[in-house]
């Protein structure tokens, strides 16, 4: 009966988004980078489907915490914003020696912490060894090439690493590394991320939790004159239909994440402006090695070569976002899709007379449930592999006892993501394909001794242009091993109204709320 | 006119039992669902070792009647234990919950009796008339319309279109507080009134056909004097148990209505709490809802009881055992 419920709930709530996909029409929305001279004031309201979860940046794994984390703490370098480069941030400069294992990095001058406290190299030391010591509870896998963090003086601070580790700028921009005060300013560390302190934009103010996070501008920023507004709240909205017609009403500034179903309707919608900013994620299939016929490369390859991933994108994402050909999301640095995955129902036909099951088998696809586009998927796949004799049973299971599934390799097929943290590739290819990465290959089992060899390699080469050509190589190779079956690339969804200005989201997913202004203030 | 609530402690000493069956249950169940909460935690990023790490850190990997028996245990030193989630103590999370969700339901019954009870008495006055035609097809309707749609529907009418009242939300201030639970409060009532206004109907066209009203009337009482005085308190009577009884279902029906509306209540901590595996929230949620329902019946028993003198419950009682 509570199934039947849900259903039914689902299905009315879709009846009304298409009523009022039909009521709204008019001129498209004005463009949301910031045009103008900026204006001060204001408080700006998010409305997001779930609640922060804890602010800890050293141990924390959801996107709700880390979005807002970051507007209070920052790292020594943040992402550029195309994503593909790192620049200095709280850094100033930096120096390596010549053996690529010694790395000096200046501090940027006048920058303090928002209870007004300068913040020196004792506190980086202090912050980094911290994120270091959570091992495998929280990120400090991320440190694993520093050997130790030295405060030279109060300004310098040297980091010295294991071996030459080319990702470790884009690992010292991650979030983790977030700079902290020395000994947590005398506090504990769980008092401490009670109310946490950093030199971010704006400061701790109330969390009101399930219900409401907000933060107030840092009046000690080292960034003169920013940031504009005087606050900013996450309002938990569960409901993506309520979510949408908050900033409708003007209730809400910005609507994270909206529906692709309705994002057409909100770009036409008079004072909404709807963006789909590029993004590093990548959706994929994932085959189980573990299980016959998935041991298969043949396999393997004719079920990717099955996917028109044109159509998808069409279907599932209404045309927003692009093709998966290759490993690495375009927002990635690296990216390269040449000989990528694509489709061609030939090949794919070619591909399944070769393997062991030339006359095709019955195998089955884990999704999420209550996930509308991996239900789309699944269909749509389902109907794309009948032609081969692929008879495709969809399991659905709830967020958590999927991931637990995969966990314990309990699936054939099953529907998963990835993005980025740190703009580098080395995050996903070591969990992808590096069994040693911990998660046998993304829960695959792939294990392609060249390709393991290519990422090592990669890890250890400084020089940009070599390492590319490794990204390349290993990008070409294991499309061709076709362990995953890339589908698309989406861009991350965000509606706002026209009056919020200097919106704007990196390819990694971060937002630097100090740029953004309402208009009209 | 006391002597007669002796049933009252006798209910709430039974009320014991019930909760404890109510925790083993809920713990068991959710348990039972696959999944670990250091996996939701972790999400994408989750390793084996990872995991483990996690779950060990959170006192996961210890055997589950141990594990019960450490809930228990807090329980009796009035702990309800740590979130795994927020990693905050539940008590805070749940008191913060629990006043809107009472709230919410209480708003909603307030506002199906201003409703229902003028309607009921308007129909059974004269029934079969237009009146009455009229307040049936209202009790259909809002029989017939699912919970979520009158709630999108209103929010699209008065809140989208009109703006006389907020897409959801809870506000900040007391008064804001009311005026933010009006739509989410009313969608509630909708679906509430339809049964009361039945029940209050036929048993209202009841009691007044009987003797007693037609001396009332030879009286010279009549209109709403006759109504309330006379009328009302008897045909109450039935009423009283049946919204006793909705009342526990209308707390399920407040798990969807809050999600539409983004009322953060007990429903909205006790989904999130399942999807992240949250075990000692969904156990608070559960014992406070459990509770809340056995609280319910006893209110509704001595409603029932001070309503009609010739109820005696603690005879009853008495007599069955």
């Amino acid at each position: 009966m509570k199934n039947k419920a849900r259903v039914a709930a689902a299905a009315a709530i879709a009846a009304a988004a298409i009523v009022l996909a039909g009521c709204s029409s008019g001129s498209g929305g004005a463009a949301s980078a910031g045009s103008g001279k900026p204006a001060s004031g204001g408080n700006l309201v998010i409305a997001r489907a779930a609640d922060a979860s804890s602010l800890n940046n050293t141990t924390v794994f959801d996107n709700n915490s880390i979005f807002v984390l970051q507007q209070i703490m920052e790292p020594l370098f943040t992402v550029s914003n195309d994503g593909k480069t790192v620049k200095p941030w709280l850094a100033r400069s930096y120096s390596v020696s010549s053996d690529k294992l010694t790395y000096t990095i200046k501090l940027r001058k006048g920058v303090d912490f928002s209870n007004g406290t300068p913040m020196t190299a004792a506190d980086v030391k202090f912050s980094i060894d911290q994120d270091t010591k959570t091992g495998s509870d929280g990120w400090g896998y991320i440190n694993s090439a520093i050997k130790e963090v030295k405060a030279l003086d109060r300004s310098t601070v040297e980091i010295d690493l294991k071996y030459a580790w080319a990702p470790i700028l884009a690992d010292l921009s991650l979030f983790s590394n977030a700079i902290v005060p020395n000994n947590y300013g005398g506090e504990s560390q769980e008092s401490f991320y009670q109310h946490p302190v950093g030199t971010g934009p704006f400061k701790w103010d109330e969390w009101k939790k399930g219900q409401y996070l907000k933060l107030t501008k840092n009046t000690h920023y080292w960034q003169k004159g920013k940031p504009y507004l005087d606050s900013v709240r996450w309002n938990v909205v569960p409901d993506a239909n309520t979510r949408k017609l908050q900033v409708q009403g003007g209730q809400a500034d910005v609507d994270e994440y909206p529906d692709w179903s309705s994002f057409a309707s909100l770009k036409s919608t008079p004072g909404v402006v709807a963006t789909a900013f590029p993004s590093t994620e990548i959706d994929y299939i994932a085959f189980n090695q573990k299980r016959a016929p998935f041991n298969d490369v043949h396999v393997r390859q004719a079920i990717s070569d099955a996917i028109d991933r044109k159509a998808l994108v069409k279907a599932v994402l209404y045309g927003n976002g692009k093709p998966a050909n290759s490993l690495l999301a375009p927002g990635v640095p690296y990216y390269d899709g040449t000989d990528g995955q694509k489709y061609d129902l030939t090949a794919a036909k070619q591909a399944l007379a070769q393997s062991s099951v030339p006359n095709g088998f019955s195998t089955s696809l884990l999704i999420a449930s209550g996930n509308a586009n991996q239900a789309a998927v699944a269909q749509i796949l389902q109907s794309e592999l009948k032609p081969l004799g692929i008879d495709l049973k969809i399991t659905q299971l709830d967020p958590t006892a999927n991931h637990q599934a995969r966990e314990d390799s309990d699936f054939d097929m099953a529907y998963s993501a990835w993005t980025m943290d740190i703009p580098d590739p080395d995050e996903w290819t070591s969990f992808a394909v590096d069994p040693a990465g911990g998660a046998n290959s993304a829960f695959t089992f792939y294990d392609n001794p060249q390709v393991i060899s290519l990422n090592e390699q990669a890890q250890k080469e400084i020089d940009s242009s070599k390492r590319q050509k490794l990204y390349s190589q290993l990008q070409r190779q294991t499309a061709q091993d076709a362990f995953l079956a890339y589908l698309y690339y989406p861009p991350y969804a965000y509606a706002t109204t026209d009056k919020t200005k200097g919106f704007f989201v990196t390819p990694l997913g971060n937002y630097h709320l100090e740029n953004v202004y309402k208009s009209g203030q | 006119m006391l002597h007669r609530l002796r049933f009252v402690p006798g209910r709430i000493v039974q009320a014991i039992p019930v909760a404890i069956g109510v925790t083993i249950l809920v713990f068991l169940m959710s348990h039972l669902l696959p999944g670990n909460p250091a996996v939701a935690l972790l999400g994408d990023r989750a390793t084996p070792d990872r995991v483990a790490a996690l779950s060990k850190h959170l006192g996961l990997d210890k055997p589950l009647w141990l594990q019960y028996l450490i809930f228990l245990g807090n329980l009796l030193r009035g702990s309800l234990g740590e979130s795994l989630s927020y990693q905050q103590p539940v008590s805070g999370l749940v008191l913060h919950a629990v006043p809107v969700t009472l709230s919410l339901l209480l708003f909603a019954l307030v506002l199906s009796l201003l409703i229902s009870v003028p309607l009921a008495g308007l129909a059974a006055t004269r029934p079969g008339g237009a009146r009455d035609l009229a307040a049936r097809t209202f009790t259909l309707l809002g029989q017939g319309m699912p919970q979520f749609w009158v709630g999108i529907m209103l929010i699209l009418l008065l809140a989208v279109k009109v703006r006389a009242f907020p897409v959801g939300g809870y506000g900040d201030t007391a008064a804001d507080h009311l005026y933010y639970l009006f739509l989410p409060a009313l969608t509630l009532a909708i679906a509430m009134c339809p049964t009361i206004i039945r029940s209050l109907r036929a048993s209202t066209i009841q009691v007044l056909g009987s003797d007693y009203i037609g001396t009332a009337r030879s009286k010279g009482i009549a209109g709403a004097q006759l109504f309330r005085t006379h009328v009302l308190r008897n045909a109450a009577i039935p009423t009283v148990s049946i919204i006793g009884v909705n009342l526990g279902y209308l707390v399920g029906g407040s798990l969807v209505i809050e999600k539409v509306f983004a009322v953060p209540g007990l429903g909205s901590l006790m989904v999130n709490a399942i999807f992240a595996r949250d075990f000692p929230i969904i156990q608070a949620v559960a014992l406070f809802v459990a509770l809340f329902v056995v609280v319910v019946g006893i209110l509704t028993d001595i409603v029932y009881t001070l309503l009609d003198p010739r109820v005696d419950l603690a005879a009853a009682q008495g007599a069955a055992s």
